[in-house]
C-alpha cells in the first residue's frame, strides 16, 4: 500500500494546502471546533446513558410504592411478608429513603437508610455496614456542599416538626462518579425514619427481587392484584423514566446542535467547493502538462484527507481533554438537573469506538467529497477550455 | 509525423476556429505557423497537443489517432511526447522555478535521483540554475519564459509546440528564445511555433512557413 503512494503528489498537495493557508486554516479551525463539540456532546450523552444503566441495574427488580389519592406515601413494612408468599419472589427489602432539601446550598440530598443485614447490588450501600444511629456516610458532592456551610464534622438535619437531628460524618464515600451517588447520604434506617418522621413500621417502599428475570412481569401482576392501591414499578419502567429525563435534555440539545453542525458544514462546503479562477486555471495547466484526471483527483484527495483527518484528530483530542480531563464544564450542565448535586458527577473515561466512527463518517468523507467533486467537474473539461 | 485530416473546430456560439484543414508535419521539422490573432494557429497547436478535440476530422500524432482516443490516454501521450510552451507561460506563480519545471513529472513517481538529474539538465540548458528556488512571481519575463521552456523540455519530448512565445518579450529576449529553438532543432525535435512575430519569418533554420487565415491554410 505504501509503495503505491506517490510522495511527489503528496508533496504537491501539502504545498497546495500551504499556498491557500488562510482559507485552509479557517477550515481546519471551524471543522476542529465542530468535531470537538459534537464529540463532547456524544461522549457526555453516552456517559449519562452508561450511568443511568448502572443506576437501574442497582435497583430491585420490582418496587412497591404505596399511594393515597394517587400520591406516593409510606407503606407498612409488614406487607413484605405478603409479598414473600408470592411464588418466584426471592427477597423483599423494606427501604427507607427520600430527598432532603438543604437550603444553604439550594440543593437536594438523597438520604438512604440501611441496616447491617440488608444487601444491595449498589456497592456503596454495602460499604456501610458499621454506621451507628448517630453517624452517616456522605458522598464527595455532599461533603463539598456541607463544607461550604462549615459542616465538616457533623450536620444538623431539621426534622418535619422543626427539631434537630445531629449526625456526625463518619466517612466520605470515595466512589462518587455515579449520578445519584454524588448527592448520597447513607445512614442508619432508624435515623432516616426519624428525619422523615416515619412511624416505626413505616418504610418508603418495598424492593422485591425475583429469582427468574423472565417472571418479573408475572410477579408484578400478582403484586398489583395483592395491592390494588399501590404503584408497582418494574426495572424497565424505571429505565423508560430515566431515558425520558436524560434523552429529553440530550435530544433537545442534539437537535439544535445538529442543525448548527450542518449549517456550518454547508458554509465549509461552500468555501471548499467553490474553485476560484486561479484554481481552475491550475487544473487546466496540470492537464496540459500531461496530468490525467485521476492524478488531479488524487492530489485533491490527499489534500482533503490531510485537512479532514487533521481536523478530526484535533477535534477528538480536544473533546477527550475537555470531557475527561476537565469534566466538560458548561456543556455537562445542559444534560444535568441543575437543582441537585449531579454536577459533581465525574464522567468516566471510556473510548466508544462507535461514536468515534460516527463522527468520522459525519466529517471526513463529506469534506473529502467537497474537495474532490468540484475538481473532478473541472478536470473532466477540455484543458484548453479551463485555462482560458 | 503529425497529420490533420479534414479537421474542423467550431467553438460555442458557432465560432469557426478551423475549417476543414489538411496539413502534415514531418519528424524533425521546424515549422512556423503565421497569421493574425484569431486566425486558427493556436487551435492547430491545441489539436496536436490533444488539449481539444476536433469537431470533425482526424488528428494523428505518430501512430496515434489522438482525436479518437480517450482523455486518459491523451494525457499520458502528451506527458511523454509533447512539450507545450504557452503564450502566457501558464506557470504557477506561487511555486518555485524548480517546482514548476518538475510538475509534468509528478504523476510519474520517478526516483529522486532521476528527478534531480533531469532538473539539473534543463536548468543548465536554459541558464536558470541561479533562480531555481525563486518563486515564479518574482522572475522577469525572460526568466519566466525560460522556466516555461525548461518545463516543456523536462520530459525530453519529441514534439515541442510554442504558442506566441515572444509575444511578451522584448527583441533581445526574443533573440535569446530563437537561439534556444535553434539548439532544440539541432536535437532533431519536431517544433511547431505559432506566431505573428516577423523575427521568425526570415530565419534560415526554419523548414517551412505556413500561413493560416480565417481557420484555413493559405500557403
Amino acid at each position: 500500500m505504501v509503495g503505491k503512494i506517490n510522495f511527489y503528489l503528496l508533496d504537491y498537495s501539502l504545498k497546495y494546502i500551504l499556498r491557500y493557508q488562510y482559507k485552509n486554516l479557517f477550515i481546519v479551525i471551524v471543522m476542529t471546533l465542530l468535531v470537538a463539540l459534537l464529540a463532547s456532546t456524544l461522549f457526555i450523552s453516552n456517559a449519562m446513558k452508561s450511568e443511568y444503566n448502572t443506576i437501574i441495574n442497582s435497583y430491585p427488580d420490582i418496587v412497591i410504592t404505596n399511594q393515597k389519592a394517587l400520591r406516593d406515601t409510606t407503606i407498612d413494612e409488614d406487607e413484605a411478608y405478603k409479598v414473600l408468599s408470592i411464588k418466584g419472589v426471592s427477597s423483599v427489602v423494606p427501604r427507607v429513603w427520600g430527598h432532603y432539601y438543604f437550603l444553604n446550598a439550594d440543593t437536594k440530598f438523597l438520604i438512604f437508610g440501611r441496616d447491617k443485614f440488608e444487601t444491595y447490588s449498589n456497592p456503596l450501600l454495602n460499604a456501610s455496614s458499621n454506621i451507628t444511629k448517630d453517624s452517616m456516610l456522605i458522598s464527595q458532592g455532599v461533603k463539598k456542599s456541607l463544607h461550604e456551610s462549615y459542616y465538616d464534622e457533623y450536620f444538623n438535619f431539621i426534622k418535619a416538626d422543626g427539631s434537630i437531628k445531629k449526625l456526625t460524618i463518619k466517612a466520605t464515600l470515595k466512589q462518587s462518579n455515579s449520578l445519584e451517588n454524588s448527592s448520597l447520604i447513607i445512614m442508619n434506617t432508624d435515623s432516616a425514619k426519624e428525619i422523615f418522621q416515619y412511624k416505626d413500621n413505616e418504610v418508603t417502599d418495598l424492593g422485591v427481587s425475583v429469582a427468574n428475570e423472565n417472571e418479573v412481569a408475572f410477579v408484578a401482576g400478582k403484586i398489583e392484584t395483592l395491592f390494588p392501591m399501590a404503584r408497582v414499578s418494574v426495572k424497565d419502567d424505571l429505565r423508560v423514566k430515566y431515558e425520558n429525563i436524560y434523552n429529553l435534555r440530550s435530544g433537545f440539545f442534539l437537535s439544535i446542535f445538529t442543525i448548527t453542525f450542518f449549517t456550518f458544514f454547508i458554509i465549509i462546503y461552500d468555501k471548499v467547493s467553490g474553485l476560484n479562477s486561479e484554481q481552475r486555471r491550475e487544473i487546466g495547466i496540470l492537464k496540459a502538462l500531461g496530468w490525467r484526471v485521476g492524478d488531479i483527483l488524487n492530489a485533491r484527495l490527499y489534500e482533503g484527507v490531510i485537512i479532514s483527518l487533521l481536523s478530526y484528530t484535533l477535534g477528538i483530542t480536544m473533546a477527550f481533554i475537555y470531557v475527561n480531563l476537565f469534566n466538560a464544564p458548561y456543556l455537562k450542565d445542559i444534560f444535568l438537573n441543575n437543582y441537585d448535586l449531579m454536577h459533581d458527577f465525574r464522567i468516566v473515561f471510556s473510548i466508544d469506538y462507535e461514536t468515534l466512527a460516527l463522527i468520522f463518517f459525519l466529517s471526513v468523507p463529506i469534506y473529502i467529497a467537497a474537495t474532490v467533486i468540484p475538481s473532478w467537474r473541472v478536470a473532466t473539461l477540455e484543458a484548453d477550455e479551463v485555462m482560458r | 509525423m503529425i497529420k490533420l485530416i479534414n479537421s474542423s473546430k467550431i467553438y460555442d456560439k458557432n465560432v469557426i476556429a478551423l475549417d476543414n484543414v489538411n496539413i502534415e508535419f514531418k519528424e524533425g521539422e521546424l515549422i512556423v505557423l503565421k497569421g493574425v490573432s484569431g486566425s486558427g494557429k493556436s487551435t492547430i497547436l491545441s489539436l496536436i497537443a490533444g488539449l481539444i478535440k476536433p469537431t470533425s476530422g482526424e488528428v494523428i500524432v505518430g501512430e496515434k489517432k489522438i482525436s479518437k482516443i480517450a482523455d486518459h490516454f491523451v494525457s499520458s501521450f502528451r506527458q511523454k511526447n509533447i512539450g507545450f510552451i504557452f503564450q502566457k507561460y501558464n506557470l504557477i506563480n506561487s511555486l518555485s522555478v524548480s517546482e514548476n519545471i518538475l510538475l509534468p513529472l509528478v504523476p510519474l513517481n520517478l526516483s529522486k535521483v532521476e528527478l534531480q538529474s533531469r532538473l539539473e539538465n534543463v536548468l543548465k540548458l536554459f541558464s536558470i540554475q541561479d533562480k531555481k528556488d525563486s518563486l515564479v512571481k518574482n522572475l522577469s519575463g525572460g526568466e519566466q519564459q525560460r522556466t516555461a521552456i525548461a518545463r516543456a523540455n523536462i520530459n525530453s519530448p519529441k514534439i515541442i509546440l510554442a504558442d506566441e512565445p515572444t509575444a511578451n518579450l522584448d527583441e533581445k529576449l526574443s533573440l535569446e528564445f530563437i537561439n534556444i529553438i535553434k539548439e532544440l532543432k539541432s536535437q532533431n525535435r519536431t517544433i511547431i511555433i505559432a506566431t505573428h512575430d516577423p523575427l521568425f519569418f526570415e530565419l534560415d533554420f526554419v523548414d517551412r512557413l505556413i500561413e493560416v487565415k480565417n481557420g484555413q491554410i493559405v500557403s
